[in-house]
């Protein structure tokens, strides 16, 4: 294969293309500050995502890093992976990037600064696709403060506007504290086994004689599952998500909910099968701290807590934001069923599955709210009543996202979902199976509510939309069909998941 | 064999005891004389005037300090660097010694040319004091 004469350094090439995209914004907004030139800056943004997520398509397919050709693509002394896994995740961040982008496009219209709009979001997405390649804790740290840093300020983007402000400070507090969290859980986990990279802790760890300091391993493996519920928005540090995604920029909200959760589960999937995993430290680390039973706790916790409370929102973004911390549980049964004797292959591919489902039908749910700011309907349920009469199109797509977030056969999430139902009764973990089912019927309720709203209740009120931006039709639409693309495709995601989940364990 | 930890262990107690006894015995030796004069704010024998909670800085002083971290980073990682850069050449070759650190410096160079050209090092214009500057040339 031709591709057998590019440098390994090459493998890098979809996260260098999000850094060189954003530093060409930044070099645009120098020539010309101030710059309301939305065409040419989201142009810009969609060609570098549009090309992140090509090379990234091209790699899956050619087989990079994968089995088939040489195995995992090693660069920088093991501080970089990049497999099956990366290039999964890396192709989903570029997706939803491409996805914001086009939303962002009439969502930023207006405002000043939208250079540094569009740059922060894709120096955003160079951290996350950095996430899902790291391999060493210190590499994972500072890609998920790449990550958060430009999050933090795009929160707080609509600087006139109260609830923005008080989103984006809140969200950095927390997320101070996490990042503390995490950085105090990686110096312990250092303490005690004296490396950073992940082989090397588990080479470590694979000797249970080993492990000198159980205790500090311990404390330091519980402060690492801390961070990384911050970054997941998994019960205990889930409570930024609702006030964040609330006061921040729709566009922004999706992408926080889909790429920001993605990638901090792909480093907690790989932190936890290759670090604290892995075929032959499993045991040992285990007896020492079992993780899998804290993941068991925390991914009930997160399921119940973000279903039950999105049950009593007013607000649809409020209650969009709750299912997401929901949706986080879901996704947490793929470290929580790593029971010993699961098909452990199974177990994690299916929840990269959902994730890649998620990133399409929730964002396309966040860009419907987009869609509903730039109209000026309120935010609350009652406001969305008759919506569908005024824009039977976009009520359509929005009751496609939302019915595939509740697990109906309408777009992926049913299989997914699915899925994930397989790997909890695969694992033998039957709480898991009967949270995850007493959940989504709960989540029925509250979908159906704006469903409800959007088609059967009639319009109140004067309801004039006099605009159809073009950027957030695309997007919507793009992300619709993508969820329903995904009912019949969904076997091609499953198989790619599962393949690249069968390099880690 | 002593752990050599109850010395750092020994240190942090004397630490602590110290500066609290000598707060102890002067509160057991010192005459107490109250009066109102002392419990005022020392303004270097100004009356102060106004909270010390309503005090403004200059938002200045923040662009200052961020873009002081730019070259402060710069200066961090440079100065390793080229202290290994001849045995560098002969390892690795000019290429994959010099490339690197222009490529960084290159990402720091148009930071900082974005910062300067949206105005980060112009002096912020107070609007009061170009107001009062404007009232005595009047």
């Amino acid at each position: 294969m031709a591709l057998g004469t590019l440098p390994n350094e090459a493998a890098i090439l979809p996260m260098a293309i999000f850094g060189i995209t954003a530093v060409a914004l930044f070099l645009y907004d120098t020539i010309e500050p101030d710059s309301t030139n939305s065409e040419m800056l989201a142009g810009i943004s969609v060609l570098g995502s549009l090309s992140a997520l090509g090379v990234t398509g091209w790699y899956l397919v050619a087989g990079t890093g994968q089995p088939e050709t040489e195995g995992a693509i090693r660069i920088f002394d093991d501080a970089l992976v990049v497999d099956g896994m990366s290039l999964f995740f890396t192709a989903l961040i570029a997706s939803v990037v491409t996805l914001v982008v086009l939303a962002s496009y009439d969502y930023v219209k207006d405002q000043e600064k939208q250079a540094e709009y569009y740059s922060l979001l894709l120096l955003a997405a160079t951290g996350m696709a950095t996430m899902s390649a790291a391999n060493s804790l210190v590499t994972g740290f500072i890609a998920l403060e790449l990550s958060s840093l430009p999050s933090y300020a795009l929160v707080a983007y609509l600087k006139d506007n109260k609830g923005s402000v008080e989103a984006g400070l809140k969200y950095f507090l927390i997320g101070a504290l996490s990042s503390a969290v995490l950085a105090y859980g990686i110096s312990l986990v250092y303490a005690a086994t004296g490396s950073l990279q992940f082989e090397a802790v588990a080479a470590v760890l694979a000797d249970g004689e080993a492990i000198e300091a159980p205790g500090v391993l311990g404390l330091g493996v519980m402060m690492v599952i801390g961070g990384f519920a911050y970054k997941t928005a998994s019960v205990p540090f889930h409570f930024w998500a609702p006030e964040a995604y609330e006061g921040a920029p729709a566009p922004i909200a999706g992408f926080l909910s889909s790429a920001s959760k993605a990638a901090g589960f792909v480093l907690a999937f790989r932190v936890f099968t290759v670090a604290f995993g892995g075929p032959a430290g499993e045991a040992a680390i285990l007896e020492t701290v079992d993780w899998v039973v804290a993941f068991q706790i925390l991914a009930v916790a997160t399921m119940t807590v973000g279903n039950f409370a999105a049950l009593k929102q007013e607000k649809v973004k409020r209650m969009l934001a709750y299912s997401s911390v929901g949706h986080a549980g879901y996704v947490l049964i793929a470290l929580a069923a790593l029971t010993e004797g699961a098909d452990h292959q199974l177990v994690l591919g299916s929840g990269m599955a959902h994730l890649l489902v998620y990133g399409f039908m929730n964002t396309g749910a966040f860009m419907f709210i987009a869609l509903t700011e730039h109209w000026g309907v309120g935010r609350e349920f009652e406001d969305f009543n008759g919506l569908s009469q005024e824009a039977p199109f976009a009520a359509a797509a929005m009751s496609i996202f939302l019915f595939s977030l509740a697990g109906l056969p309408l777009g992926g999430g049913f299989f997914s979902k699915f899925y994930l139902l397989m790997a909890s009764i695969n694992g033998g973990v039957a709480l898991l199976a009967v949270a995850l089912v007493v959940n989504s019927a709960v989540s029925l309720y509250y979908y159906t509510r704006v469903v409800k709203a959007m088609w059967v209740e009639e319009p109140n009120g004067d309801l004039e939309i006099e605009s159809y931006p073009t950027g957030l039709y695309a997007a919507i639409a793009i992300a619709a069909v993508a969820t329903v693309l995904l009912l019949p495709g969904f076997g091609i995601v499953i198989d790619t998941a599962q393949m690249a989940a069968g390099m880690l364990v | 064999m002593v752990n050599p930890w109850i010395a750092i262990g020994a240190l942090a107690v004397v630490a602590v005891v110290i500066p609290v006894s000598m707060m102890v015995v002067s509160s057991l030796l010192r005459p107490s004389v109250p009066e109102t004069s002392k419990r005022a704010t020392y303004e270097s024998g100004e009356v102060p005037t106004g909270s010390s909670r309503a005090i403004r800085f200059n938002i200045q002083y923040y662009m200052v300090a961020l873009l002081f971290v730019v070259f402060d980073i710069e200066t961090v990682l440079i100065f390793p660097w080229t202290v290994v850069y001849d045995d560098a050449i002969d390892k690795v070759g000019l290429f994959r010694a010099l490339g690197p650190m222009v490529l960084f410096i290159g990402i720091l160079v148009v930071g900082l040319a974005w910062a300067w050209r949206n105005g980060a090092v112009e002096w912020v214009r107070s609007p009061r004091a170009d107001r009062q500057r404007t009232e005595q040339q009047t």
